[in-house]
């Protein structure tokens, strides 16, 4: 009890510690918080959508991109199989900014499939629906927030053509969750969706509700006699599941972003408590000298961080909400920018993400406390816990620890370089990289400051020599400060350098295959196929004065023996393959693929279906199955999916269609492209269609414009724990700083003016940050090494060329410096105000 | 009699204690005369180092004033009293004497240095010095690597490094042995007599004081002038 009491007033004394302390945990709690509930916030919008969409439906035909005949439809009708649902779905502009999402049902067929469509349909007659095309109904929640009413015109645009729509209905969800999953969803009847989406006659799948058991295979039997060459059956989940992978490893990188957090929250806590150890040693060693066991001791100081740790988790959790926000926004954006369209419009309480990362910061804290526990309980009573006893011990200390940073480094390094592992095993090893480097600090430090006294007094003096020394003689504590800046830097150079490196990737691949000078095709939202251009467009295009020639290309899903995939159907124009940059590749590759004798694959698909070169894709295609060798692999960095491409003769052959929905112009030497695409409009006017024209230079500019928006969650991310890890520092600083008050009281008695002490802080500061700076240099490119070369090849599939610009680690290193100066700001002031009398008088 | 290195007179001193203040210094008068050895003994708590800190420039005083060489001390800036430390003051503490991050030598160069005279000749004063307070050979150890007497052996020699016109000493052997002590104080006497420097001790010890060329007591925060035994 008196224990206890005396702990509480301790720490009732020392404000200002004790906040540091809960404010990194709250910070680290607040990141893992935040970026969890973004992340599950996204799945369960996700989920949500899907599931109501699927309704009661237990399987699905349907034939990629090209779609099913709608008179496959009627056809098991007519053999009596119902429940049976034909969809066309997509996604449209509409005012106010978030596309729609229209989805063209019968409604009548919707019973017992999509009760809510259903019943929404429904609410408009069916003489209404029979006799007039264009109407559609709209939930209550779309209808408020766009303003509309039965009877009123929603105009929305898909394909470059804009089509009115008449609201025939406003219709109440059921319930929440449903109405959660028809966010931004508009129903339309079949032919109105057909029309709208530019697929008359087709349909994009057909949802079936089949029972269990005998009756249900035999039904299943006669759909599958029925499908068409190219069209395929499966259970209905399959796809929403693969759409949640797809994101998958994105969010793993998140999680992973927001454990370092923690990690740095740990040091803070860890920091906070070994400093109050430290502050009572001579309280500590009398309770010692008492009778007080070591036990006793232990616990007493381990329910201490456990209780910091707790304030600090209780404070990060509404953090961790208000911020989960501003990550929701990112992370929806990203994944509309990447994979498909997303919205989100609140993050979901979700009470297990809660629950996970209030245990999370509550043992953190009592592990981040057990060290300095362990230190005060095992000294003996008559050197308890002296400074200089625990300054020598930090010391002895620093090589066994080192040794073990190595040995922990080095299975790192065997996790991430030694053999295959999975995307978590990557992670593991990063983990054992990071934790690794920051056993080393301590020692690194030491034998850093000790070289650098030298030179350092060499140049400044005095006070250079007793900077670089008070580093070294300080080690518990500016290790610690070393250690949560080096760890906080390490992750700024290895991310940093991994998206640079990813850029230049990116930039070097979008050189490369943005061969054309100019690319026209139809709007479409992320992750749909764009819409088929007019027949005739490219002759007309190619017939452009300045024009030297075209390419054409069909971006479709297509059913595969790995499922639905993404094809590339190429017609490559007069570049051949200028624009395509090879991995691996067959001695008559381009020849063979141009034959329509061969298929090349990216990077993702290689790596996603563990193919390569010699291998084969087999095809579900109208004519038939086609199975194809792999003549290469070429780099792709616009789907981590992967894509298969093919020539326009093998497409031609298999889907026998000309449809087209990219082309691409060159245009002769020196052309004036603005004036061009002038021209090229004209030529494409009267077809009735909207059509992007692009600069091969917009579209680089636009990619690298959604790549950075990208990696705008990761720097947020980056940015907190270089936040918490800066609040370490200060806190270590602080503590240095009042640790050295009778230091600097004799300094001042000596004649150090105010100012001399603030320097000579500030040199002590600067000098730790510039040192952690530099160590941070070799782990933080390990790391990018790591996250380059591994975590991007085993999460997406993409090999990332390494490119470490000097610029960039000098400024991390600048950083560190900078961070640790305006850290060292207070404490620096702190010190320099010490009355040199009054400290005396304390510390005799 | 030689004339008065430093004159205080006045000099009153107060802190606050809870809700009332204690009075440490109640109009003192004292005239510090040049070379001699003062002694200020008291029980512990009458004021001593309080006494010591306003002599050493470190705290101002409430009332009262500080005279040397034709300057109060008491009006002094913050910088002008730093300076007038580091010029003209060596000091002595009972512990914390040296700076740990500096070697034995550093130590003693520190003074020298921030007086803006470190040259080989101060360098060579200093390992003279280190040489007569029995150190030869440590200079480049660390303070944590010397017994209490050696630090404060140390703590002489930076004292007196500079030539200052005033050495203070609080308590200077009172962290150590007697026998320590004893040699420290020996060795404070001779050196500080070589160069004829002043000094004021704060001390409690009778053999520290008798030392001293004459002792005051601080009573009731006044200053009382002790008959030689």
């Amino acid at each position: 009890m008196m224990l206890r009491r005396a702990s509480l007033r301790y720490h009732l004394r020392q404000p200002w510690q004790a906040a540091l302390a809960v404010l990194g945990v709250a910070l680290g709690v607040a990141v893992v918080v935040a970026v969890q509930l973004a992340n599950t916030s996204a799945e369960r919008a996700f989920q949500r959508s899907a599931e109501a969409l699927q309704g009661e439906a237990t399987h699905r035909v349907s034939a990629g991109t090209a779609g099913l005949d709608e008179a496959l439809y009627t056809e098991l009708r007519r053999a009596g199989i119902r429940p049976c649902a034909p969809v066309v779905a997509g996604y449209v502009n509409a005012p106010g900014g978030d596309p729609l999402r229209l989805l063209g049902v019968d409604p009548w067929a919707e019973l017992g499939v999509r009760d809510a469509v259903a019943s929404a349909a429904l609410e408009v007659d069916a003489g209404r629906w029979l006799s007039r095309g264009g109407m559609a109904v709209l939930f209550k929640p779309e209808a408020e927030r766009l303003g509309l009413g039965a009877g009123d015109l929603l105009p929305v645009e898909a394909g470059g053509r804009r089509h009115e729509l008449e609201v025939a209905a406003v219709a109440d969800p059921p319930d929440e969750l449903t109405a959660e999953g028809l966010r931004n969803t508009v129903v339309v009847d079949l032919a109105t969706a057909q029309a709208v989406l530019g697929r008359l006659g087709r349909l994009d799948r057909i949802d079936l509700v089949i029972p269990d058991g005998e009756a249900g295979a035999a039904v299943l039997e006669q759909v599958k006699a029925r499908l068409p060459e190219g069209a395929v059956l499966k259970e209905a989940g399959e796809g929403a599941a693969a759409l949640d992978e797809m994101t998958a490893a994105f969010r793993l990188n998140l999680t992973a972003f927001s454990l370092l957090a923690l990690l740095v929250g740990a040091l803070l806590i860890y920091n906070a408590v070994s400093f109050s150890v430290v502050q009572r040693r001579p309280l500590l060693g009398r309770l010692r000298a008492l009778g007080v066991a070591r036990g006793q001791l232990f616990r007493g100081i381990v329910a201490e961080g456990v209780l910091l740790g707790t304030l600090g988790t209780l404070a990060g959790l509404p953090l961790g909400f208000a911020l989960a926000d501003l990550l929701l926004d990112l992370v929806t954006r990203t994944i509309s920018d990447l994979y498909f369209v997303l919205s989100v419009r609140s993050v979901t309480p979700a009470p297990g993400v809660l629950a996970m990362a209030a245990a999370l910061g509550v043992l953190v804290s009592g592990v981040a406390s057990a060290g300095p526990a362990w230190e005060a309980a095992t000294v003996s009573p008559r050197t308890a816990l002296e400074r200089a006893s625990l300054e020598a011990k930090a010391r002895r200390l620093a090589g066994p620890l080192g040794i073990a940073g190595l040995a922990l480094g080095g299975l790192g390094a065997a996790l991430l370089w030694g053999y295959g592992g999975g995307i978590v095993a990557g992670f593991a090893g990063i983990f054992a990289l990071l934790v690794g480097a920051a056993l080393i600090v301590p020692w690194a430090v030491r034998q850093l400051a000790v070289a650098l006294a030298r030179p350092a007094g060499a140049l400044v003096g005095t006070p250079g020599r007793m900077a670089a020394r008070g580093v070294a003689s300080g080690l518990s504590r500016s290790g610690v400060a070393a250690v949560a800046l080096v760890v906080a830097v390490t992750a700024v150079i290895g991310v940093s350098v991994m998206i640079d490196s990813f850029r230049t990737s990116l930039t070097t691949w979008l050189d490369s295959t943005l061969s054309a000078d100019i690319y026209v095709r139809a709007p479409a939202q992320t992750g749909e196929t764009p819409p088929p251009l007019p027949e005739g467009l490219a002759a007309e295009l190619a017939a452009v004065p300045g024009v030297t020639g075209v390419g054409t290309s069909r971006r479709l899903r297509a059913p595969s023996e790995y499922g639905e995939i993404r094809l590339r159907a190429f017609d490559h124009g007069p570049e051949g393959d200028a624009g395509i940059v090879y991995k691996d590749r067959t001695a008559q590759a381009w020849a063979d693929y141009r034959a329509g004798e061969a298929v090349y694959i990216t990077e993702p698909f290689a790596a996603h279906h563990g193919l390569a070169v010699g291998d084969t894709v087999a095809f579900r295609t109208p004519e038939g199955e086609r199975r194809m060798p792999v003549a290469a692999v070429v780099r792709d960095y616009a789907t981590s999916q992967g894509a298969v491409y093919v020539s326009r003769t093998f497409y031609a052959e298999s889907w026998g269609d000309g449809v087209i929905n990219g082309v691409a112009v060159y245009a002769e030497p020196g052309a004036d492209l603005e004036a061009l695409i002038g021209a090229l409009r004209q030529a494409a006017q009267g077809q009735g269609q909207a059509l992007q024209f692009r600069s091969d230079a917009e579209i680089r500019a636009r990619s690298l414009a959604v790549f950075d928006r990208t990696f705008a969650v990761t720097r947020v991310l980056q940015l907190l724990a270089a936040i918490v890890a800066a609040a370490g520092v200060f806190g270590a600083l602080l503590a240095l700083a009042l640790e050295r008050t009778g230091e600097v009281a004799v300094l001042r008695a000596l004649g150090l003016t105010p100012w001399q002490v603030w320097g000579l802080e500030l040199s002590r500061t600067g000098l730790l940050g510039l040192m952690a700076g530099v160590l941070a240099v070799p782990p933080g490119l390990l790391l990018a090494a790591a996250l380059t070369g591994v975590i991007n090849e085993r999460a997406f599939g993409w090999s990332l060329q390494l490119s470490v610009d000097p610029a960039l680690l000098a400024k991390a290193v600048a950083l560190a410096a900078v961070a640790a100066l305006v850290a060292g700001l207070y404490p620096a002031y702190r010190a320099a105000r010490v009355a040199p009398a009054e400290a005396m008088r304390e510390d005799g | 009699m030689s004339k008065a290195l430093m004159q205080l007179s006045g000099l009153s001193k107060r802190y606050p204690e809870g809700d009332t203040e204690r009075v440490v210094l109640d109009g003192c008068d004292l005239d510090i005369r040049q070379g001699e050895a003062l002694a200020i003994v008291g029980p512990s708590g009458s004021g001593k180092s309080t006494l010591l800190n306003l002599i050493g420039a470190m705290e101002v005083p409430d009332q009262g004033a500080l005279w040397f060489a034709s300057e109060d001390l008491a009006r002094l800036s913050e910088r002008a009293r730093t300076l007038f430390r580091r010029r003209h003051l060596g000091f002595i503490f009972q512990q914390l004497n040296l700076v740990p991050t500096l070697t034995v030598l550093e130590n003693l160069l520190l003074p020298l240095e921030l007086n803006g005279t470190l040259d080989a000749d101060g360098r060579r004063h200093a390992l003279a010095l280190l040489e007569r307070v029995g150190l030869q050979g440590r200079d480049a150890s660390f303070p944590e690597h010397l017994s209490g007497g050696e630090r404060q052996r140390v703590a002489v020699a930076r004292a007196l490094v500079h030539g200052p016109g005033l050495l203070l000493a609080d308590e200077p052997t009172g962290s150590l042995d007697r026998e320590t002590a004893s040699v420290v104080l020996g060795l404070f006497d001779e050196l500080r007599r070589e160069q004829g420097m002043t000094a004021v001790l704060a001390t409690h010890a009778s053999e520290v004081a008798a030392k001293a060329d004459r002792s005051l007591e601080l009573r009731a925060g006044r200053l009382q002038e002790v008959a030689p035994a």
